[in-house]
């Protein structure tokens, strides 16, 4: 599974969703919106709205750290 | 430099000053004469008093008790709160740097009352500058407020974009001396607002006039800079409208307490006292780590 987290230094919710993902063992991308302006783009593209942190598990969109829904992904 | 700041001179505040100067840490009290308490004017359920009591009556002895104990008081509004390697505090006067910050700032501000405006939360409209406003780059962006903290706020606006109007939403702008001048270089529009709207994002801002603008981007900057406000510019963890901390009040940054009614807890005088002690025992721990 390839999981993108769009995030910025700043939000409390961005670290908590890294730690959860480290926790279980899970690989994925880290994106700084705050720096990266066309992640920026994209991430408002696939999420509808701005935002973090945006989690893209393989073309599914979770937006916040909603870890029930990253537990439905993943478990 | 401060031992400890805090932020907020009701009860929970107040209380942690007591532990904290006693213990002999450089304790500095910034706070409004807004505690909610000014409005009990009988209060019959706060433990040791045989008479009822008034809420002023209690903030004025708790001042007292505090100042005398060499407690600094200072009455005055902060307008922001950042960490780097120690806290800076910012009224619209001074920057004061401590070593930890309490937040004791009470019940969050009412909100400004828009149509719309939750609707188009991460969709144009933010409360947060510093941890949105790059997605505004270059755009068309209003600032919701009349007092210094809308000023603050819009100042720290353009660094992403030059084209921002102040909207006060009927108030006259309330302002520091400081603010006066920084808020010459934006556009201010004060016409009572009715509504934004748009589609997927926020397009348009209507006045109760009927007349409306374009608009890409919102900041809600209303009144004074709250708790939650510090919260999102730090990073700290919030549920709803409350700070969260754990049982010692440390929220998730360290160095960074709250307790009272900021913390969401059961909003009362007997709680926010209790917080402020237990808070006011682990800055004296936490300052004497370091």
């Amino acid at each position: 599974m390839t999981v993108k987290v769009y995030s910025t230094p700043t939000c409390p919710y961005c670290s908590m969703a890294k730690k959860y993902l480290d926790s279980k063992n899970i690989q994925y991308q880290d994106v700084d919106v705050s720096k990266d302006r066309s992640a920026a783009s994209e991430m408002v593209n696939k999420s509808g709205q701005r935002g973090v942190p945006v989690l893209d598990i393989d073309g599914n969109i979770v937006i916040g750290f909603d870890k029930d829904r990253i537990d439905s992904l993943f478990f | 430099m401060y031992d400890v700041v805090i932020i907020g001179k009701g009860p929970a505040g107040t209380s942690s000053s007591l532990y904290t100067i006693r213990a002999n840490l450089k304790t500095l009290v910034i706070g409004k004469d807004d505690s909610a308490i000014r409005k009990a004017g009988k209060i019959d359920n706060y433990f040791g008093f045989s008479n009822t009591i008034s809420g002023e009556f209690l903030l004025q002895e708790g001042e007292k008790q505090a100042s005398r104990l060499g407690v600094e008081i200072l009455d005055d509004e902060v307008i922001s709160v950042e960490k780097d390697d120690f806290f800076k505090v910012m009224t619209a006067r001074e920057t004061y740097v401590s070593k930890a910050v309490l937040l004791a700032t009470g019940q969050p501000q009412v909100k400004a009352k828009l149509e719309n405006l939750a609707e188009f939360e991460g969709k144009g409209v933010s409360y947060c500058t510093t941890c949105d406003g790059f997605f505004y780059n270059n755009l068309k962006v209003g600032v919701l407020g009349f007092k210094d903290y809308a000023i603050h706020e819009a100042v720290e606006l353009e660094t992403y974009t030059k084209d921002i109007t102040i909207y006060t939403n009927g108030r006259e702008l309330l302002l520091s001396d400081k603010f006066k001048d920084q808020a010459g270089r934006f556009k201010v529009n004060s016409k009572p607002l009715l509504k934004l709207d748009g589609g997927d994002f926020l397009q348009r801002i209507f006045f109760n006039d009927g007349t409306s603008e374009d608009i890409e981007g919102l900041f809600v900057a209303y009144d004074s800079a709250s708790s939650l406000d510090f919260a999102r510019k730090l990073g700290i963890v919030a549920d709803g409208n409350s700070i969260v901390v754990d049982k010692y009040q440390q929220t998730n940054l360290d160095g960074l307490f709250a307790a009272g009614d900021c913390t969401g807890s059961f909003k009362q005088i007997s709680t926010a006292v209790g917080q402020g002690a237990m808070a006011g025992r682990k800055i004296i721990e936490y300052v004497r780590s370091l």
